[in-house]
């Protein structure tokens, strides 16, 4: 008998693997909190300096993943949606969130870390590199502001790290020389940490292998999928707002703004949208914030057409004339007689248009205009790999093979969502 | 195209239908044309309301103020924004775009090197994507929820989702890095001023496989599906049982009453997918470095050279309309019925 995993148990096998992975790291964000609130009654304004948005973020993705935890442990029984089978798209989806929600635990690293660009350059994946410990004075008075600040550091990882070197090979000596990539160095050995007087070396392995500058791909991978859900959500909210608001009331009132904004969304429909992104993006400055505006603005004409012609043939139905006849204002109007009504056209619309969305997120970091080069994107990642393309296939195959099980999951997610509402269309 | 009998492509005779038609025709002209003036309008709005000025590019005030004025003239970018409106708008009805800034030549002379590129590499591919799409639909719906059908179907979901340009760049990484069978990019080698035309053209075709393959395996995945569906859905409708009852063979009703009922839908599709087109073919051309009209307009853009936009734009626009216009022309030849409905 074929017996397939259900998808509470693949949301807390998720969860046991991050736990067991990253115990450590864990442990130590929860000692972190334990000494913040420490803090908070030692001394309150010195706490409230320490805030940042890693901060807040590791605070977040800690305290969802207990709550995750615990809901699925204990009540995620009784919906029955996540006692249902697991499939190739709910799993990605599920990943995919969780890339999301805990991307600072997921992976230790800062995604713009880079370091001794000599050895850690066009690593290919599975690539371990030698690590050199320094000796930093890290001086520990026991007090709980130092240990708080030790602790931070060591949790929260910056873009530098000055207490370790990467280092090709090692040999000891009166004085320790490493080399790079054929530089050899030499280093003064109270630098070095030892133990059992020869010098500590560990090992870090690049999964994914790293990119031009050495920086680790799974990390950027992982904080990529962050950019991209979140200029999908962003994006797909404003065209959600336009498409509804204009397309209800250009159907409801049925007049001259009615039929110029037909023919104006005839228009954008036809025409490629992407030259309109790429003008008003490379006019007026690429970032964050402009890109999801435009993406939103560009994406609402297929939804207005949907809300517009359902409300149409919605007008003259009984419940909605009685409606309108008791008094309710356009806005309940639109909120509790439409929206019921076109829920699933408009949910479904909304699922293609969020694929739609990150395709053209990631085509335009790839042209050079996404979101900036201070977040890692999965096009912009593709766009410096075809550099690159002779010496690292890696740097493209995976940000590649991200975005298109991103947008495989999208699309398959809106047509089941399609199916399961209307069964007879698509059976 | 006899098939396409089976739905009745009536004689056009009747006089009152063809002023009607005719009626529609103009509407739908000057509606077009209405939306081009928008869209110039809200371009030429767009240009002068950005930040910075294309004119520094060139020379800087600091140097010589006389001469920047002078450039800035040169540029047409003096004067208020009301009377630039107006000659702006005076020299499109000219047909006049003006000089390009980078090149340095008129925008038409510009448009007119890139512009047959893109035209027959979008209609390649799109003839590919169609062809290949319906041959695919038509072995695959032989037997429906046969092995073959399954297959196709299964995978065809997949490469709807392959990013195109993620795609090319990893097409050009195992064609041209490692197998070394197909360039990475360019139209033309370097030496062809020596080669008799058959060479050039086979050089050509080696240069397009790439950025075709890139450019449409979207598309057949879309108009497979698309067909698929459409074949299946009249599959199951009652007439062809009905047909099948009577002793029509297989082959008759696929030919005479299925393929013309599926295809018909399909038509305002290609329209709207071949509009599209030359929007992904801005991307493909970008990845291998193709002259076309996507690679003009994305260089004017991030140089800032205005006339140029401007008439990239406005060629991609009247692109637009006419292929949607053909595309309902197709639809209301084939099925009068809808003639009134979609010219409207």
């Amino acid at each position: 008998m074929h017996r397939s995993i259900k998808i509470r148990q693949f949301i807390l096998m998720l969860a046991l693997l991050l736990i067991i992975t990253r115990y450590s790291l864990i442990a130590k964000v929860f000692f972190l909190f334990f000494l913040y609130i420490q803090l908070l009654f030692t001394s309150p304004e010195l706490a409230l300096a320490q805030i940042s948005f890693q901060f807040i973020d590791f605070a977040v993705s800690i305290i969802l993943l207990a709550a995750a935890i615990i809901y699925f442990l204990m009540a995620g029984k009784k919906v029955k949606y996540f006692q249902s089978n697991l499939n190739f798209t709910s799993a990605v989806i599920i990943l995919l969130i969780s890339f999301f929600l805990f991307a600072p635990l997921i992976t230790d690293n800062n995604p713009d870390f880079q370091k001794d660009l000599s050895v850690t350059k066009l690593l290919p994946p599975f690539s371990s590199v030698k690590v050199l410990h320094l000796n930093n004075d890290n001086y520990s008075t026991g007090n709980t502001v130092d240990k708080f600040i030790n602790l931070k550091s060591r949790v929260i990882k910056n873009s530098f790290d000055d207490s370790i070197i990467f280092i090709d090979s090692i040999s000891a000596g009166n004085k320790l020389t490493y080399y790079q990539g054929g530089a050899e160095v030499l280093l003064a050995n109270d630098k070095v940490i030892f133990k059992n007087n020869t010098p500590l070396i560990t090992t870090r392995t690049f999964i994914l292998g790293t990119d031009e500058l050495g920086r680790d791909i799974f990390t950027r991978l992982i904080y990529g999928a962050r950019i991209s859900l979140f200029v999908g959500l962003g994006s797909v909210l404003i065209s959600l707002l336009l498409g509804l608001f204009l397309g209800f009331f250009a159907g409801y009132s049925e007049g001259f703004i009615d039929t110029a904004l037909n023919r104006l969304t005839d228009m954008f429909l036809a025409f490629p949208v992407i030259f309109f992104i790429i003008l008003i993006i490379a006019l007026f400055g690429n970032s964050l914030p402009s890109v999801i505006m435009v993406l939103g603005f560009s994406g609402w004409m297929s939804l207005f057409k949907i809300v517009r012609s359902e409300v149409i043939s919605l007008k003259n139905k009984d419940f909605f004339v009685s409606a309108r006849l008791i008094g309710l204002s356009n806005i309940k109007l639109l909120l509790k007689e439409t929206l019921p009504y076109i829920l699933v056209p408009v949910v479904v619309n909304l699922v293609f248009q969020y694929g739609n969305v990150i395709l053209a997120e990631a085509a335009l970091s790839y042209l050079g205009l996404g979101t900036g080069s201070s977040y890692p994107s999965w096009g912009s990642m593709i766009e410096a790999g075809q550099n690159y393309l002779s010496q690292a296939w890696w740097m493209i195959l995976f940000p590649g093979l991200a975005l298109f099980l991103t947008l495989f999951a999208a699309n398959s997610l809106g047509r089941k969502i399609s199916s399961h509402f209307n069964p007879r269309v698509n059976s | 195209m006899e098939y396409f009998n089976a739905v009745g492509i009536g004689q056009l005779n009747n006089i009152s239908m063809r002023k009607e038609i005719f009626k529609t025709f103009a509407k739908r002209g000057w509606t077009s044309l209405l939306v081009l003036f928008l869209l110039m309008t809200f371009l030429f709005l767009l240009l002068r309301i950005s930040p910075g000025d294309p004119s520094l590019k060139y020379i800087s005030p600091k140097l010589s103020p006389r001469l920047t004025e002078l450039v800035k003239k040169s540029f047409s970018l003096e004067g208020s924004m009301p009377a630039q409106y107006k000659t702006f708008i005076l020299n499109l009805a000219k047909g006049d775009f003006g000089i390009s800034y980078t090149y340095r030549i008129p925008v038409i002379r510009v448009i007119e090197r890139a512009l047959p590129f893109t035209i027959m590499f979008s209609l390649l591919s799109f003839f590919i994507q169609i062809v290949s799409g319906f041959l695919l639909s038509m072995f695959a719906v032989k037997k429906i929820n046969g092995t073959a059908d399954k297959i196709i179907s299964k995978t065809s979901l997949p490469v709807y989702a392959v990013p195109s340009f993620a795609a090319g760049v990893f097409l050009i990484y195992i064609f041209s890095e490692k197998l070394n069978i197909f360039p990475s990019s360019g139209l033309t080698s370097f030496d062809t001023e020596s080669y008799s035309f058959i060479q050039k053209l086979i050089d050509y075709a080696q240069h397009l496989v790439l950025p075709v393959i890139t450019l449409s395996f979207n598309g057949v995945a879309v108009f497979y599906k698309y067909l698929h569906d459409n074949l299946e859905d009249v599959y199951n409708k009652p007439f062809v049982e009905n047909l099948r009852a009577n002793g029509f063979t297989e082959k008759e009703i696929l030919r005479k009453h299925i393929i013309p009922n599926a295809v018909n839908p399909l038509i305002s599709v290609a329209g709207v997918e071949l509009g599209l087109l030359f929007g992904g073919a801005l991307i493909t051309e970008v990845i291998f470095s193709l002259p076309g009209m996507g690679r003009l307009t994305v260089d004017a853009i991030l140089s800032r050279d205005y006339p140029l936009v401007i008439g990239c734009t406005f060629v991609a626009g009247i692109l637009v309309i006419l292929t949607n216009l053909c595309a309902d022309i197709i639809k209301a030849m084939l099925d009068k019925r809808i003639a009134k409905g979609i010219l409207n």
